[in-house]
């Protein structure tokens, strides 16, 4: 912060290397990941395996059939994850879980194998914060020293900054978050969940030229999203809306095309995140803006938040989707730092919930 | 205009007012002047205080057209609906909205932040980012508010009696802090008024939720910006209760307590 003085890095530099594996199964993506952290103070990625629970078009991801597909999944994906690092279980310091936020069927399977995991190979536990996971990757990825992070992602909208050992959310979604409002709107024009509906959003939008109007509602540093997706869904029972136009009716026609809807709801979403970012720049006095979470891979939102960061002389750094997307090696590096710092997480309290905020915990490894 | 000014014929008259105007400061959505109207006029020149919503370059232009206007004319709006209610707001001077500009009467004076020693008048109300540099600051309060002839609690008062006023005209200023208050330099000539300024975030409403948050606003403004302020809040909200009288206060008062109890950030889903 402006006016302070940067005060002693409470996180020595390890005595030997350590190891960490990380389990990520927050919503629809099942992750393990190994992370290292040399005596240098260097971190490397040694592996970062991913599944994705991919429903047919028009469907969401339901609970129990997400914690299916993890049960499945989750003995391959940490075998994947071991043999490309090249190491065993026994190399292993900790083993870090999500603990939360996220959905509560899912979460409580992959719980279950890092509880086991920890059982079998004698192992600690740490249980992490899903999205102090985004946010230390994204800082160890792209070097951000004090940024001011727009996290943005399915479940979750926060603008977030450091102060005091904790990460302070400055503003939030007050309803549904924005990788919600987009997959579920393209649900309604029935886009594939191939690779995922907001990449599907986003090449779609590319083809839009007509910006329609919809509902704006920025609230100080708050925002609300629920209404755009109603009105966005409204235009497709609007007479001029066509599912699949015909090059005539392209060149000459007043029409509505899924595309032209992609192109608004992407304009209109992405300024609203710009702008509440922006104010939370000029409120602390920070130039640098990090942004993590799923929506955070869509290059369109990266090309605004960069003109709005070089406009006030500040610098935008972004992830691609191997890190953006949920992961484990997130999960890995930021319960790396806290135990670390002699944190872990004892078996019986090996829980996990569905509401953990962001602000509620103690960053003991940052000054 | 001035005759002096070299007028460029292409741009528009508001821009060539701001092009010879004196930047104040910058926020996150507008660059605020000091500017001069009728300068060749006879008479002391009047000082405008103009704030212009300049273009973001990152989005879509027609959607920034759109929106300036609209915030434009939203600001405008909520200062005369205040204006006629006879609430003390900075008058309207000049509105060109398709340009983004709003140019309200200059006033002279002191924020209610610096009054109370919160420390630089700029930004960082409602956030605890600030308290670090502030256990330097001596709070000096009846010191500085000594010329201005106001006790700490009549200043309390003012501030309470001010947004009461404005919440019985159903305009809620949706950012409440103690430095969008100002209190001009006192002048033998006229009393000494509270201003409430920027309704840049403002909004009509006559939902008694809506009341309650603007007032929990402040006080997250008050204790962040102010430590150990507590009591002098609680001289706000009396002379709110006072002015908006027993039957509002009984609801808009149980509903801060409700919203206090929430706190304007929910427990999230993930």
């Amino acid at each position: 912060m402006p006016g302070r003085l940067r005060k002693s890095n409470p996180l020595k530099k390890p005595d030997r290397p350590y190891y960490a594996l990380g389990l990520e199964g927050s919503a629809n993506k099942l992750g393990a990941g190994i992370i290292k952290h040399a005596e240098d103070g260097s971190s490397s990625v040694l592996s970062n395996v991913r599944h994705t629970y991919i429903t047919p078009p028009g469907e969401g991801f339901l609970p129990r059939d997400t914690a299916q597909h993890h049960r499945e999944w989750a003995l391959k994906v940490i075998k994947d994850a071991l043999k490309q690092a090249g190491i065993a279980m026994r190399d292993i310091d900790c083993i870090c879980y999500t603990k939360g936020p996220g959905m509560g069927a899912p979460l409580v399977s992959v719980a279950l194998v890092a509880r086991t995991l920890s059982l079998l190979f004698n192992k600690p536990l740490v249980g992490v914060n899903h999205c102090v996971g985004h946010i230390e990757m994204g800082r160890e990825i792209t070097g951000a020293q004090n940024p001011v992070v727009l996290y943005v992602s399915g479940g979750n909208t926060q603008v977030i900054a450091y102060s005091r050992q904790c990460y302070r959310i400055f503003g939030e979604t007050l309803d549904i978050a924005v990788g919600n409002c987009l997959d579920r709107f393209a649900r309604v024009i029935n886009l594939s969940n191939d690779p995922s509906p907001g990449y599907n959003i986003e090449q779609e939008a590319k083809k839009g030229k007509r910006l329609l109007p919809l509902p704006y509602s920025t609230k100080g540093m708050d925002l609300s999203l629920s209404g755009i997706l109603t009105a966005t869904e409204a235009y497709t029972t609007d007479k001029r809306f066509r599912i699949d136009p015909t090059t005539d009716e392209l060149n000459g026609e007043d029409i509505i095309t899924p595309a032209d809807l992609c192109f608004s709801l992407q304009e209109t979403v992405f300024a609203m995140l710009v702008e509440i970012t922006e104010r939370a720049m000029a409120h602390i006095g920070s130039k640098e803006v990090l942004i993590v979470g799923g929506v955070g891979c869509n290059e369109r939102l990266q090309e605004m938040m960069g003109v709005m960061a070089s406009e006030r002389n500040g610098q935008v750094f972004a992830t691609d989707e191997r890190f953006c997307i949920d992961n484990g090696i997130m999960i890995a590096q930021a319960g790396l730092l806290s135990y670390r710092m002699g944190y872990t997480t004892p078996l019986v309290e090996s829980t996990c919930t569905q509401r953990f905020r962001t602000d509620e915990v103690h960053v003991a490894w940052r000054a | 205009m001035s005759p002096t000014t070299p007028l460029n014929p292409t741009s528009p008259p508001t821009l060539t007012l701001i092009s010879n105007s004196t930047p104040v400061a910058q926020g996150a959505e507008a660059k605020v002047y000091k500017s001069i109207l009728h300068p060749s006029r006879e008479g002391s020149p009047v000082s405008i205080f103009v704030k212009y919503r300049f273009t973001k370059q990152y989005r879509h232009p027609t959607l920034d057209t759109n929106l300036t206007r609209a915030r434009v004319a939203g600001e405008a709006r909520a200062l005369m609906k205040c204006l006629r209610s006879g609430v003390n707001v900075p008058g309207i001077r000049m509105v060109d909205a398709s340009e983004g500009v709003l140019g309200t009467e200059w006033i002279e004076g002191k924020s209610v932040r610096a009054l109370l020693g919160g420390g630089a008048d700029d930004e960082g109300d409602d956030d605890e980012l600030l308290e670090d540099g502030q256990d330097t600051q001596e709070l000096l309060e009846e010191d500085t508010l000594k010329p201005f002839g106001l006790s700490q609690d009549t200043l309390m008062s003012m501030i309470g009696t001010e947004i009461a006023k404005m919440h019985l005209a159903d305009v809620i200023h949706g950012d409440l802090t103690t430095s969008n208050m100002m209190l001009p330099f006192p002048s033998p000539s006229h009393l000494t008024l509270l201003y409430l300024v920027d309704f840049g975030l403002s909004f009509t409403s006559p939902l008694t939720e809506d009341k309650a948050v603007d007032l929990y606003v402040l006080e997250r403004a008050f204790s962040s910006t102010h430590p150990d302020s507590s009591a002098l809040f609680a001289r706000v909200l009396d002379a709110y209760a006072k002015r908006v009288g027993e039957k509002e206060w009984g609801v808009v008062g149980r509903r801060l307590d409700d919203v206090r109890l929430r706190g304007r950030k929910r427990s999230m889903v993930g």
